[in-house]
C-alpha cells in the first residue's frame, strides 16, 4: 500500500514547552488510522503540527513522500489533508448549507477534484438535507458534528483528520457518525482519527497508535493489540511495539 | 491505485438553485442608487453648507466601513486608520499644491500612495495579534505624524492650505464635491457590498466566524487579510483626500487625528459590527448625535464612550443585530439559499 502520511522525528513546541518528542506515524491510502491516547498526550497537537498549526520543519512530515512540513494550512487543503476540528468550530453565523459552500467554493477555486458532492453528503447524512436552511447554531451537537465532517469531505480529502469526533456526544449518534467512516474510506479517502475511547478507536482502526506525554508508546494492528497493552502505554511503562 | 481522483468517478455537481436577493434587499439598493444620484447632483439642488455637511457624513461612513471590513471581517482591530487618512490628504496637497496637478486629478493619483504605504506597514504589523496589532498600528500612525510634523516639504507643523482651489467657482468646488461624494460611497459601500457577494465574500464571513477553521477549508486567510488591509488604507485614503480638499488645510494633528478611529469604532460598535447595514445607522446616529451635542466637548465624548463600552459589554451586534433578530429583512442580503433540485436527491 502507498504511503500517503508520514512524519519522521516529529517535534513540536509551545513557546518553551516542547509538546512532540520524535514522533513517527504512517499512515497508507485508504487506511484508517486510530490515535489515542489520555488529555495532554499530544494527540491534537500532532494534528496541529501536520496542518501547519505549528512551527516544525519541512521534513519532519512527507505527504506522499515530498516533505510538507509547516506548509500553510490553506495550502494543506489544497494538497488533499483537511480536518474535522475538536469542538467542531462551525461558521456559527451561517446556515448548514453555506457552512458547506465555504469548502465547495475553495475546492472550486483551488481547482481539486474529488467524488464528494452535496448530493453524496446528504445521502451519508440525510438529516443535513433537510436542515440545509438551519443556521448552525440551532442544530444538536451529533447535527453539528455531521457538518464539521461533510465540510471536511467537500475539500475532497485524501486523507482526513478527525479530531476527538465522538467528543460531548450521545452514544447513539457517535455509533451513527462512526458507521459513516467505512463509507468514507470507500471513496479512497485515509483517515486519521484520534480518540479518548480506546474501545472504538480500535474498531474504527486498521491500525493504532498510543501516545503518551508527547512520544509514541505503542504501535500495531487494532485487532491485535490487547486491552493490558494499550493499558500500560496509555499510562506509562515500558515502549512497546507488537 | 495513485489518487482518489482515480478511484471515485467525477460526478457531476448537483443542481443548485442560489437565492440571494430579498424583497427588502431590491427595495434597499432602489434606495441605494437613488442616494447616489441624488449625492452626485447635490451642487444643484442644495446649499454650501449641506454639502459640507453630507460630505463629513459620508467620509465617516466610509472610514467606518473600512474599519468594518478591517475588524468585523479580517479581525485586524486597527487604531491607526488615520496614517493612510493622512498620508492620502497629503498626497492630495503636496501633487495640486507642490506639482501644480489638477486638484481632481489629485484624487485619483493621490490613492495610489496608501497603497504602497499599506504593503510595508502591513509587513511589520502581521506579526502582531490582537492588542498588540492595535497598538502596533496607532504607533505607526503616530510615526507618520511624527514625520509630516518635521519634514519641511510638506511645511512641517505648519501644515498646508490648498491654494489651487482660487482657480474655481464656488459652484465648479460644489459640483466636484457631490460627485466625490457619490463615488466615495458607491466604492465603499457598492464596492463591500460586490465584494461580500463574490467568491471572496463567503470566505471572508468564515473568517469572521472562525479563522482557523476557515483556513483549513481552504481559505488563504493570509491573504485575504492582507487584501482587506490595502483596500483598508485606500478606502480611508480616498475619505481623507475628499476630506481634506474640502477643509482646504491640513496640518499634522488634523490629518493623522485618531478622532477618526475613534469615530469608525463608535459607528461600528453601535451600528452592528460585520454588516453594511451596521454602518449606515451608526453613521447617522453619530452625526445627529455630533450635530446636537458636539457643543458639549467633553462630556460629550464621554457619553460616546459610555455608549460604546455598553453596546461591547451587552449587544455586542449593535443596532442592526438587534433589529435583524426581530425582523429578517436585510437591505444588503449576502446570505445564499442554496437548494438542491428534488428530482435530482434520488
Amino acid at each position: 500500500m502507498t504511503e500517503v502520511l508520514s512524519t519522521h522525528g516529529l517535534v513540536a513546541r509551545y513557546g518553551d514547552f516542547q509538546a512532540l518528542y520524535d514522533v513517527d506515524v504512517e499512515v497508507h491510502e485508504g487506511e484508517a488510522v486510530a490515535l489515542i491516547g489520555a488529555n495532554g498526550a499530544g494527540k491534537s497537537t500532532f494534528l496541529r503540527a501536520i496542518l501547519g498549526l505549528l512551527p516544525v520543519k519541512p521534513e519532519m512530515v512527507h505527504l506522499d513522500g515530498k516533505p510538507i512540513g509547516g506548509t500553510p494550512t490553506d495550502r494543506m487543503v489544497q494538497k488533499g489533508v483537511a480536518i474535522v476540528p475538536e469542538g467542531r468550530r462551525l461558521f456559527t453565523g451561517m446556515s448548514v448549507s453555506d457552512n458547506l459552500r465555504v469548502a465547495i467554493d475553495q475546492t472550486s477555486r483551488l481547482g481539486r477534484k474529488g467524488g464528494w458532492t452535496l448530493k453524496r453528503l446528504y445521502q451519508l447524512f440525510p438529516i443535513l438535507e433537510e436542515k440545509a436552511k438551519t443556521p448552525v447554531q440551532s442544530l444538536s451537537g451529533g447535527q453539528q458534528q455531521m457538518v464539521s465532517i461533510g465540510r471536511a469531505l467537500l475539500c475532497q480529502p485524501r486523507l482526513l483528520l478527525c479530531d476527538e469526533i465522538s467528543l460531548g456526544l450521545a452514544p447513539r449518534v457517535i455509533r451513527e457518525i462512526y458507521t459513516a467512516l467505512p463509507e468514507i474510506r470507500a471513496h479512497g479517502t485515509s483517515i486519521v482519527v484520534v480518540e479518548q475511547d480506546v474501545g472504538l478507536a480500535k474498531s474504527a482502526s486498521d491500525r493504532l497508535y498510543c501516545m503518551l506525554e508527547g512520544r509514541v508508546t505503542l504501535t500495531g494492528r487494532s485487532e491485535e493489540i490487547t486491552r493490558e497493552q494499550i493499558g500500560e502505554a496509555y499510562f506509562g511503562g515500558g515502549h512497546a511495539v507488537v | 491505485m495513485t489518487s482518489i481522483s482515480t478511484t471515485v468517478d467525477q460526478a457531476t455537481p448537483p443542481v443548485v438553485n442560489v437565492r440571494r436577493q430579498t424583497l427588502s434587499g431590491v427595495i434597499a439598493l432602489s434606495l441605494f442608487a437613488l442616494i447616489i444620484v441624488a449625492l452626485a447632483t447635490m451642487a444643484w439642488w442644495a446649499k454650501t453648507g449641506t454639502i459640507r455637511m453630507v460630505l463629513e457624513l459620508c467620509c465617516y461612513i466610509v472610514a467606518a466601513q473600512m474599519w468594518n471590513m478591517l475588524a468585523g471581517y479580517a479581525g485586524l482591530v486597527s487604531v491607526g486608520q488615520q496614517a493612510f487618512i493622512g498620508v492620502t490628504g497629503y498626497a492630495v496637497f503636496v501633487l495640486a499644491q507642490t506639482f501644480g496637478v489638477n486638484p481632481f486629478l489629485a484624487i485619483p493619483l493621490a490613492l495610489v500612495v496608501p497603497a504602497i504605504v499599506a504593503i510595508p506597514c502591513y509587513l511589520l504589523l502581521h506579526r502582531l495579534d490582537g492588542p498588540y496589532f492595535a497598538i502596533g498600528t496607532w504607533v505607526v500612525a503616530e510615526v507618520f505624524r511624527l514625520v509630516a510634523s518635521n519634514l519641511g516639504w510638506v511645511n512641517a507643523g505648519a501644515g498646508m492650505s490648498l491654494g489651487v482651489m482660487r482657480d474655481y467657482s464656488g459652484f465648479e468646488r460644489n459640483v466636484a464635491m457631490s460627485i466625490l461624494c457619490a463615488l466615495m460611497i458607491l466604492v465603499a459601500i457598492g464596492g463591500s457590498y460586490w465584494f461580500l457577494r463574490s467568491r471572496y465574500g463567503l470566505a471572508l464571513i468564515a473568517m469572521r466566524d472562525n479563522p482557523v477553521a476557515a483556513s483549513s477549508q481552504g481559505v488563504n486567510v493570509r491573504r485575504l487579510r492582507f487584501m482587506i488591509y490595502v483596500a483598508a488604507a485606500v478606502g480611508c485614503g480616498f475619505a481623507g483626500a475628499v476630506y481634506f480638499m474640502a477643509q482646504l488645510r491640513i496640518n499634522p494633528p488634523s490629518a493623522f487625528d485618531p478622532m477618526w478611529s475613534n469615530v469608525a469604532i463608535f459607528i461600528v460598535m453601535i451600528g452592528g459590527i460585520g454588516t453594511i447595514e451596521g454602518v449606515v445607522i451608526g453613521a447617522l446616529i453619530y452625526f445627529v448625535a455630533d450635530r446636537f451635542f458636539g457643543e458639549y466637548g467633553a462630556s460629550y465624548f464621554v457619553v460616546l464612550g459610555v455608549m460604546t463600552v455598553l453596546v461591547a459589554l451587552y449587544a455586542r451586534t449593535g443596532i442592526w443585530g438587534m433589529i435583524s433578530k426581530y425582523w429578517d429583512a436585510p437591505w444588503f442580503p449576502i446570505r445564499r439559499h442554496l437548494m438542491v433540485e428534488k428530482e435530482d436527491r434520488s
